[in-house]
């Protein structure tokens, strides 16, 4: 699998606003974007999977992620499993963090009780997420140790959502067909910069990493890497 | 009418807007219309369940989006629903040009503000949508 630039997982809370256990995944869920694990993590809005593009729904064949769901509805869980791709862990509030309903407050206001699950639910997935990244965290210092820091983007980050932007995806014409490709810019620039030029020897390592993000037909293959390869040329003429 | 009118806030949690979204639907649904609005999560709609999808088949919904990618609206009409009236917060905050939310997890006081203007926006076309059927 090549090393795209982005190593973060993906966290996709259920938001359900009609019960308190909603209002713990949409908290929790910030408060590891916000402070528990910022550059780690990424989300998404659960209904851009139907409401958004390829590139959305790209999010779980992307990032290794986490759903957080505040019933045994599991609407995240599913919802990401249906659209986009399996959860690697998938978290359910009403199981683990709170017995009590009751005692949880309102969906629009929690009580104590409630804002202490979404402490607990938020430690939860900090873990998951150390452990998808094989990171390992020094509790002193705050920070992951030495080694162990996946690759990052060089410039701090905001904890924001990918909804503005979705896995960059590119269309090519193939087999007189047009075809989406996720994360093929993002492909693309990762071979130039390794200074891979377009080639026969490059061509099958190009089809080897699209495939990993799409679906490329067997009975297809030598068309979709003459596209692949021919796009990739371009890319490196035009210095995109 | 035959039931609740539907309240279908945006889940976003990626932005301000989201949430002024999100605290408008709490305010009309509890608030101002509690007898005449219902709260429907946009969650239960994207797996393609029957009964939220029997629900939106028997009411009008208002559609309350954070963002232009409008997904309460489009997830609406995939659950095969009404959207009687889409509205978009960044409208709302473009008619109340002094009102800079922000915050996510809480939002901070020009937030509520900009939620409760959202809200009677909202509450108005109850009102109309209410007396469109009673007259019909």
């Amino acid at each position: 699998m090549p090393e795209l630039p982005k190593k973060k997982v993906g966290l996709i809370a259920c938001s359900g606003e009609e019960i308190p256990e909603g209002t713990i995944t949409r908290l929790a869920v910030r408060q590891v974007l916000e402070s528990l694990r910022p550059q780690q993590t990424v989300t998404i809005c659960l209904p851009l999977f139907l409401a958004g593009g390829e590139g959305d729904r790209a999010f779980a064949r992307f990032h290794p992620t986490i759903t957080v769901d505040g019933c045994e509805k599991r609407c995240a869980a599913r919802g990401t499993e249906m659209y986009s791709d399996k959860p690697a862990v998938s978290i359910v509030v009403s199981d683990s963090a709170c017995p009590n309903s009751a005692a949880l407050g309102s969906a629009r206001r929690l009580s104590g009780a409630g804002m202490q699950a979404v402490s607990d639910v938020a430690d939860q997935i900090a873990r998951h997420v150390d452990h998808l990244l094989d990171l390992k965290w020094d509790r002193r210092s705050g920070g992951p140790v030495d080694g162990s820091t996946p690759q990052e983007e060089s410039k701090p980050r905001q904890a924001a959502c990918s909804c503005g932007s979705g896995i960059p995806s590119q269309v090519l014409r193939v087999a007189g067909r047009e075809v989406t490709l996720i994360a093929l810019p993002l492909i693309f620039a990762q071979f130039r910069e390794a200074g891979k030029l377009p080639s026969d020897s490059t061509k099958g390592q190009l089809i080897e990493a699209v495939r990993i993000y799409n679906l490329i037909p067997d009975e297809e293959e030598s068309a979709y890497a003459r596209a692949v390869t021919e796009e990739y040329a371009a890319f490196c003429r035009g210095g995109n | 009418m035959k039931e609740k009118v539907l309240i279908v806030p945006c889940s976003g949690i990626g932005k301000s807007l989201g949430s002024v979204a999100r605290e408008g639907a709490y305010i009309v649904t509890e608030e101002l219309c509690p007898e005449r609005t219902q709260l429907m999560p946009l969650a239960l709609l994207v797996l393609g369940d029957k009964e939220p999808q029997t629900e939106l088949s028997s009411a009008g919904a208002i559609a309350i989006d954070g963002c232009v990618r409008a997904c309460a609206a489009k997830v609406v009409e995939g659950a095969g629903g009404t959207v009687a009236h889409g509205l978009q917060v960044l409208d709302v905050c473009r008619r109340h040009p002094d009102l800079k939310p922000s915050g996510i997890s809480e939002l901070d006081e020009s937030g509520h503000k900009l939620a409760h203007a959202l809200a009677e926006e909202v509450k108005e076309l109850v009102d109309n949508m209410r007396g469109e059927v009673t007259h019909a």
